[in-house]
């Protein structure tokens, strides 16, 4: 008799996660879990704790309470195998002024264990995917905001990550940009990788996510799957959230 | 290893910003100029010199002026208080500005192994402006007695000089929010440390814990010829608290935010 197949653990998972940050709680007992393959939008006003939770993610905050893993490793005793699985695009895309495209794809290729002809390779591969072939010998400092965004979803692709953890990736993008974006992102989840997304664009969310989670004032009010018809049901929940404390009466 | 591609990313940045080439030749051409009046004052006095039994020789009169301020200002020594802070001080305040050591966190190293990747890009920087400032007296190896030995203990303390300089320079950059900032703490900290006995030497005391501080007594040692463990251990004790501050400061950034 064969054995069951153990399930395979959760791509992400937070348990009790909490941050403060200037002396009051950016993200507050937060439990969340991505499964291979799912796009998750992460919605919230400003200061809700989006870019809180994505930087814990990954691993550039560490969370005063709670547990991340990733792929059922505590991603703070694997620090190394965290950073072969996660590719992270933070809000305004930084990169190194001095440095070319290519030079970019390099360092972030080795620094995750890529050389050789597999570090080539796959910086081929992204650079065909985002349109960068180009702009390879740009340096990063004169590009625009748009394809440094580019650039920075090209790095965090680069290692094929079972996770992509995204911060406002469609900023500064023209409209032809961002419907090649949701392209991408289809394509990336379609082949397994877990996406999280942190948008303040409803539209954003119902046209490449199936779940949506909403923070608010450091915690998750909302965690559903996405309904074909959901952007008007989205949006009213969305704003019920959101203006919860400011309709109270005094 | 990440590491090493770390000092691989530091070291292609360093490379190709123009601050790195503007300081690193214009402190070789003033090297090559004191090389130049040096030389000339060894030339015009050689035979007055050569009279002198155990007289100092080309080693003396020429490369350890070069290396460390015995007759003229500003020596290769004196020059890397200033070279060495603004090397460093992009390393990690401005990756810290920019948002770049995020980056460097999501890809899973630890403070410690960024700093040493950094720290081990700007030795090999230092290293070859070091190399190349050596080049220009040992050129003259051929027409020249040179004293192997006084230039390798030479050698060997100005290099733990400049790593010491690096040591602090980089830790500077990591408790500092701004590149600025970080050059004007790193200059203060190294003047600081190279001359603080400077008082009680003029005081005409020789010895003490003041003295044992001053990283010019133990550079001055080495300039001598003199390689002694009571030196080396200095060096290699400044290089360690200066990278274990500067990488519990990063390592807290992570707590901070």
């Amino acid at each position: 008799m064969n054995a069951p197949k153990p399930a395979s653990p959760p791509v992400l998972k937070l348990e009790g996660v909490s941050r403060q940050r200037a002396g009051r709680p950016a993200v507050h007992q937060l439990n969340l879990t991505l499964e291979a393959g799912q796009v998750l939008g992460l919605l919230g006003i400003n200061g809700a704790g989006k870019s809180t939770t994505l930087a814990m993610i990954a691993g550039a905050l560490l969370p005063d309470e709670g547990t991340i893993e990733l792929q059922g490793k505590d991603f703070q005793e694997y620090p190394e195998q965290a950073g072969q699985v996660l590719g992270w695009l933070p809000e305004s895309a930084p990169t190194w002024p001095e440095l070319t495209v290519r030079e970019h794809l390099d360092a972030h290729g080795r620094l995750r264990g890529l050389k050789g002809a597999d570090l080539k390779r796959a910086g081929d591969a992204v650079l065909a995917r985002l349109e960068l072939n180009d702009l390879q010998r740009r340096l990063a400092g004169v590009l625009s905001q748009g394809q440094r965004q580019r650039l920075g979803l090209a790095c965090a692709l680069l290692h094929r990550p079972a996770l992509l953890v995204l911060d406002e990736p469609a900023n500064a993008l023209d409209p032809v940009q961002v419907v090649a974006l949701r392209g991408l992102l289809r394509e990336v989840a379609a082949a397994g990788t877990a996406v999280i997304l942190s948008t303040h664009q409803l539209g954003e969310v119902t046209a490449v996510c199936d779940r949506v989670a909403i923070l608010h004032e450091g915690t998750l009010r909302y965690d559903q799957p996405l309904h074909a018809n959901g952007h008007t049901a989205l949006e009213k929940t969305f704003f019920d959230i959101a203006l919860a404390g400011r309709m109270q009466p005094a | 290893m990440t590491l090493l591609a770390v000092t691989r990313l530091e070291l292609r940045r360093l490379f190709v910003r123009p601050l790195g080439w503007i300081i690193g030749a214009l402190a070789l051409a003033e090297l090559g100029w004191r090389f130049a009046l040096l030389l000339q004052f060894f030339l015009m006095n050689q035979v007055q010199l050569a009279s002198i039994p155990d007289g100092p020789g080309y080693t003396d009169i020429v490369i350890m002026p070069l290396l460390s301020s015995i007759a003229l200002p500003f020596a290769l020594a004196e020059l890397a208080l200033l070279i060495v802070p603004l090397l460093t001080m992009s390393s990690l305040a401005s990756e810290r500005a920019a948002g770049t050591l995020g980056l460097l966190y999501a890809s899973g190293l630890s403070a410690t192994r960024i700093f040493i990747g950094k720290y081990l890009a700007v030795l090999v920087w230092l290293a070859l402006w070091l190399a190349l400032a050596l080049a220009i007296p040992v050129s003259m190896a051929q027409g020249a007695h040179l004293d192997w030995g006084k230039l390798a203990a030479a050698t060997l303390g100005t290099f733990l000089t400049l790593a010491v300089l690096a040591a602090i320079g980089l830790a500077c950059s990591a408790f500092s929010q701004h590149p600025a900032a970080s050059a004007a703490l790193a200059l203060i900290v190294s003047v600081t440390l190279y001359c603080v006995n400077l008082g009680a030497q003029h005081a005409g005391v020789d010895s003490g814990f003041i003295n044992w501080l001053a990283m010019s007594t133990h550079q001055d040692n080495m300039m001598r010829g003199l390689v002694s463990s009571v030196d080396v251990s200095w060096f290699l004790l400044a290089i360690a608290v200066a990278l274990a501050l500067g990488i519990h400061r990063l390592a807290s950034d992570k707590e901070r935010g």
